[in-house]
């Protein structure tokens, strides 16, 4: 049996907004430290993996592991009745048919009441080791977004290149060529605004930018995003689920392009 | 010829004859007053006896070595054991047995004093026995009955589970413990000595020290079925099970079979003849059909003159049994039929195996060729009859095509739901160029 009160029911709007574009069914997991998810898209090049945990939610009540199968699509429907303060439960069965969300607005005049079918979903489980990257970068994850879909004007791909001078975001395609540099900068004022890199050596690597402008999708949920680099592995993309940290993570990886060079 | 007599069953119902004979014998008009009061307990039974059983046969109550069961054999000191088999007259045609016993004892001609133990069969008279049943014994082989003790743990593992050697008599006491007539029959004339000999037919002897001891084999006991089997099939096996077990199975389907004659034929028969089939009233429908069927029916016997013709069309139908597949089939049914009759579902099971493993006793492999080769056949008959023949499809397979229906319509409902459950980005991120990337199940390990 699920029981699971979300105060600000908008985080998993927005999670589900974040990953509806890039998987279309997914499982997510509950059990007593929280629910979590993880998912490939249709390529299996990109991953996403959330961890909503236990402490975001009061109440939070998982007698046993019960995998909620849900299509993304009919989530967002169901969720779009929401109200950006509505207080939102999630029920289920321990063999569960269907999931129940409970929407309640905070003056408590208004519940409504929504059971989404569920199904059974095969998917493989990957198992993510805990990496020690070369690069990492903290920066405003606005300024992520505008970098990723300004360059997506000239290539479908992004060279990152991470190096003690900064990091530089290049594209280059049929019309020509840009790049975007940035230099890591301290603001005491703005922190929001920090751009911090921790480098132990330099990296570069090619990515896809459909897939980095498809990662964009989870800006609202955080100001922050983290990236982080090595060659040879997936790139990893952070957000986290709220500026507390004890809400969770929202984690994109995405396989680097090789011997491509375009 | 076989006697027909009464059993002891019967003799103990022969306590109630008095009531009986009134009803039956009396020719008076008002007999009929008392009739039908008096149903016998435990009627007569009749029985066909084999020549030469000796009188001093019994029946008596051993263990099955199939079924584990108590059930009645005929024991004869001199000649042997014999099985009883039951044939009734099915149940949608009921019948009865009018039981004349002076008739059968007059026939006799020498009545047997030891038949008539206190004489009142001749009160006895005439009787009408509600179920036809016949009893027929023939003989068995008392190795199979030998077989439980043989096999079983109790007598043959010693320590470390290996087998032993042991005297009959342990063997025999094992048996006597399963049913108590055992111990009674052994001390019957040359029955031991014939139960030895029996037993030294599937097992492993050993002389020590002018006792011979004994130990199952499970090699002898194949052998021995084998040749059973051999002997079984040798000619043919009875109708019922030559036409069954083996003419059916081996039988190729009509596949394009006289495909010039007959209408109905399955695969490419032209379209034009398919549609007057169609056309035609339901009746003729079925009645080609049947046509069909006998048809398939002597399709093996009209091969062998057609061979010619069906060979010129370039089809496989004119496929027969060679002798050899034949005899092999009868061999493998035969010896299936021996081990489902007599042996434990256990030891069938090894046995088999066994008979599988030692290709030199026998090989089934033709047997096993040809019969992939007609199933193959079948499997095309019946998928090229479901594609060209709407007529048959019409009436055998409707149930087939609903099931299909239910099946193309959830999938296509399936697809559908899909198509609705992918939103646009998922859509567009399919046409993205991947080449290059890696999946990421090369990155991260499965759990």
């Amino acid at each position: 049996m699920l029981e699971a009160r979300l105060e600000q029911s908008n985080i998993l709007k927005k999670v589900v907004d974040a990953i509806k574009d890039l998987v279309q069914d997914c499982n997510f997991d509950c059990n007593d430290s929280g629910i979590a998810l993880q998912a490939m898209d249709n390529s299996h090049v990109a991953l996403v993996s959330m961890m909503l945990k236990a402490d975001a939610f009061s109440p939070y009540r998982c007698d046993r592991n019960i995998a909620l199968g849900v299509n993304l699509v009919s989530l967002t429907k169901v969720l779009r009745a929401a109200q950006n303060d509505d207080v939102l439960t999630l029920k289920a069965e321990d063999a569960p048919d269907s999931l129940n969300i409970c929407l309640e607005s905070p003056s408590a005049d208004r519940l409504s009441e929504y059971d989404l079918k569920l199904m059974d979903i095969d998917q493989e489980h990957l198992g993510i080791p805990e990496t020690e990257y070369a690069s990492t970068i903290d920066m405003p994850s606005a300024e992520f977004k505008r970098i990723c879909t300004d360059l997506m004007a000239m290539s479908e791909s992004v060279t990152i290149e991470a190096s003690k001078d900064g990091i530089k975001f290049a594209a280059n395609g049929d019309i020509g060529n840009g790049s975007v540099t940035l230099r890591s900068r301290t603001d005491v004022e703005k922190e929001s605004s920090n751009v911090t890199i921790e480098l132990t050596e330099p990296v570069t690597l090619t990515f896809s930018l459909k897939y980095l402008v498809n990662f964009c999708k989870a800006q609202p949920l955080s100001d922050r995003v983290r990236i982080c680099l090595s060659s040879e592995v997936p790139l990893l993309v952070e957000y986290l689920l709220s500026n507390d940290q004890n809400t969770g993570h929202l984690r994109f990886y995405l396989a680097p392009k090789i011997g491509d060079e375009e | 010829m076989a006697r027909t007599t009464r059993s002891k069953a019967a003799s103990g119902s022969a306590k109630t004859p008095g009531k009986a004979s009134a009803a039956t014998t009396p020719a008076s008009s008002n007999a009929s007053r008392y009739a039908l009061s008096s149903n016998a307990v435990n009627p007569p039974k009749i029985f066909i006896l084999p020549k030469q059983a000796t009188s001093d046969a019994r029946v008596v109550s051993l263990s099955n070595p199939r079924y584990n069961k108590p059930t009645r054999y005929l024991v004869c000191p001199e000649t042997g054991l014999y099985e009883f088999t039951r044939i009734t007259a099915p149940k949608s045609t009921p019948r009865s047995w009018l039981i004349d016993s002076s008739v059968g004892l007059q026939k006799e001609g020498k009545p047997d004093p030891s038949r008539k133990p206190d004489g009142d069969d001749t009160e006895f008279g005439a009787y009408v026995a509600k179920g036809a049943e016949l009893y027929l014994a023939t003989s068995i082989d008392p190795v199979f009955l030998l077989l439980p003790a043989l096999t079983s743990d109790e007598t043959v593992k010693g320590e470390g589970g290996k087998k032993m050697f042991v005297e009959s008599d342990d063997y025999f006491d094992q048996l006597s413990k399963a049913s108590r007539h055992f111990s009674e029959i052994l001390r019957w004339g040359t029955m031991r000595q014939l139960l030895e000999a029996r037993m030294a037919a599937v097992c492993d002897t050993v002389d020590a020290g002018g006792e011979l001891m004994y130990r199952f084999s499970q090699e002898k006991l194949l052998a021995e079925m084998l040749s059973k089997a051999k002997r079984m099939s040798k000619e043919s096996l009875p109708p019922s099970m030559e036409e069954r077990f083996v003419v059916k199975a081996l039988e190729a389907p009509v596949l394009g079979l006289k495909r010039e004659e007959t209408t109905t034929s399955t695969s490419s028969a032209s379209t034009h003849k398919q549609e007057t089939t169609e056309s035609q009233s339901s009746e003729l429908t079925a009645e080609t059909t049947t046509n069909k069927v006998s048809d398939a029916s002597t399709a093996a016997k009209s091969v062998a003159d057609e061979e010619p013709t069906a060979a010129s069309s370039g089809l496989k139908a004119s496929m027969q049994a060679s002798p050899e597949v034949t005899r092999l089939q009868r061999l493998r049914v035969a010896f299936s039929f021996l081990c489902s009759s007599y042996i434990l579902p256990s030891q069938v099971s090894q046995l088999k195996k066994q008979l599988l493993e030692q290709k030199e006793l026998v090989d089934f492999g033709p047997l096993d060729d040809y019969l992939a080769q007609v199933a193959k056949l079948r499997q095309e008959a019946t998928l090229s009859r479901s594609m060209g023949d709407y007529s048959r499809k019409h009436i055998l397979d409707e149930e087939e095509m609903m099931d299909r229906a239910e099946k193309k319509r959830k999938m296509e409902e399936d697809e559908k739901r899909k198509k609705a459950g992918e939103s646009r980005g998922v859509k567009n991120l399919k046409k993205v160029n991947t080449t290059g990337m890696k999946k990421m199940s090369d990155f991260f390990k499965k759990t």
